[in-house]
């Protein structure tokens, strides 16, 4: 039998727990073993990273009326969007306008408290938005 | 607080809490064993399906496929359930766990668990995990993927018991009760191993080893590809799917790899394991080599070579085939 090699590396997206993989022992049989790769720390801070870019682009988007509020804390929520409409119950044509300024400014109170409920926040956080 | 439950830390969630749950209630069963007798080694890439605008691949079958075939299976019956009503299922939880001293497993979000590192929130729906116990406002936890165990509010575990979206766990809660005495096991083995070869060797162009050789294809298109964001983003997105959700998919193939060789046991032909055992190896191996050129490539995107990688993950494809060919007739 091949020996694996279990990879011994940093991986810190893990607040240093080890995970563990099947790897051989000495005498070929399976056993678990625990591990850290940096190849799968690098996967995991590139996917955290976009979300941060798109929070980014996001908020110059707000500046420029653009978009809403509400797409900031979806992406902050790092959510897409049939998740966010999943989350709030409404179709994603729907949602989708909803990130829009212009429909956003026309919501009433009660469809911003779903958004509000679906991202754990007040719903002044999204009505008085601040860059 | 049940007594004689020990927390261990399994590859994967959903294998590792079966496997828990059965030695638990009085079947002894590693985890090997509970991934490979469901047949659940699998691979699919679905370009039309879109996470986070990146295409669905996966390296096992979907999530509920252990808990659910291990009662077909091992004759086992298995409790299962899931809720409307939030406060019905915290309210039975918290009676099945201290009343009645059951250990339970339950599907959760990772994006809600609060002991979860910041950095591995995700939406993802299908996250196994045991509780095995409460104390005051705490379920305590035994989190397969964990090196040990945690606890974690009622609050934040119902949140994640009922988060939405795709897989959405609905508060699915499951534990055995009954266990049969006789089991045949050559003949279950010896059924699950065909089935999952089978699967694997399906003509559908999108799941299993053609799977893997359309996804090659895909990561070839990337070379003239101007999107160098994009190309990124795919790149580590496929290593994420295969070294992340759950365990590696690399992980996924030495875990099957164990279970074959633990099917040596049994009234089956042993070379033929023997074979197909190394062979999955092999492809777990490759398939690691190419999960790191992918994230060389997503380092410096200049020197993508798309078609270097696709070879290797063909290559991978290549060792599967031959495997479950040997397989097949088992």
């Amino acid at each position: 039998m091949k020996k694996i090699e279990v990879p011994q590396e940093n991986n810190s997206t893990l607040n240093g727990q080890r995970k563990v993989m099947y790897g051989t022992n000495e005498s070929g049989e399976f056993q678990r073993i625990n591990y850290a790769s940096s190849v799968e720390e690098f996967a995991t801070i590139t996917a955290v990273e976009e979300y941060h870019e798109l929070e980014k682009e996001c908020l110059e988007e707000i500046k420029n009326d653009i978009s809403s509020p509400i797409k900031y804390f979806m992406y902050k929520n790092r959510m897409d969007l049939p998740t966010l409409s999943s989350v709030v119950d409404m179709f994603s044509f729907r949602v989708k306008r909803h990130l829009k300024m212009k429909h956003f400014r026309k919501l009433n109170d009660k469809i911003l408290q779903k958004y509000a409920l679906g991202f754990n926040i007040k719903i002044e956080e999204l009505k008085d938005f601040k860059i | 607080m049940i007594d004689g439950f020990k927390h261990s830390q399994f590859a994967h969630c959903e294998s590792g809490v079966v496997s828990t749950l059965l030695t638990h209630y009085g079947l002894k069963i590693s985890e090997p064993m509970a991934f490979g007798i469901t047949s659940t080694l699998s691979f699919v890439f679905l370009p039309i399906v879109k996470l986070n605008n990146m295409p669905l691949i996966a390296y096992r079958d979907l999530p509920k496929n252990i808990v659910k075939n291990i009662e077909k299976v091992l004759g086992v019956k298995v409790f299962k359930k899931q809720y409307k009503d939030i406060l019905e299922a915290n309210l039975e939880l918290t009676r099945l766990v201290e009343d009645e001293k059951k250990l339970v497993g339950l599907q959760t979000s990772v994006f809600y668990l609060p002991y979860m590192p910041e950095n591995m929130r995700f939406h993802f729906n299908a996250h196994n995990l045991l509780v095995y116990g409460k104390s005051g406002k705490n379920y305590k936890v035994s989190d397969p993927v964990f090196e040990d165990v945690v606890e974690c509010s009622e609050k934040d575990l119902t949140t994640a018991r009922f988060a939405k979206g795709v897989f959405s766990p609905k508060g699915f809660i499951y534990y055995p009760t009954y266990i049969p005495t006789n089991i045949d096991y050559t003949f279950i083995l010896k059924k699950a191993i065909r089935k999952n070869a089978k699967s694997m060797l399906t003509p559908f162009p999108f799941a299993g080893v053609k799977g893997m050789r359309r996804l090659a294809k895909s990561i070839e298109k990337l070379q003239n590809n101007k999107d160098v964001r994009y190309v990124k983003n795919y790149l580590t997105h496929v290593v994420r799917m295969q070294e992340e959700i759950g365990t590696g998919g690399g992980g996924f193939r030495f875990l099957y790899a164990a279970f074959l060789q633990e099917a040596k046991a049994y009234e089956l032909d042993k070379d033929k394991l023997q074979k197909a055992s190394e062979l999955i190896t092999e492809a777990g191996d490759t398939l690691r080599l190419f999960a790191l050129k992918c994230v060389e490539s997503a380092k410096k995107i200049e020197k993508l070579n798309a078609k270097e990688i696709s070879e290797i993950l063909v290559k991978a494809s290549i060792f599967e085939e031959e495997a479950f060919k040997i397989l097949k007739n088992i």
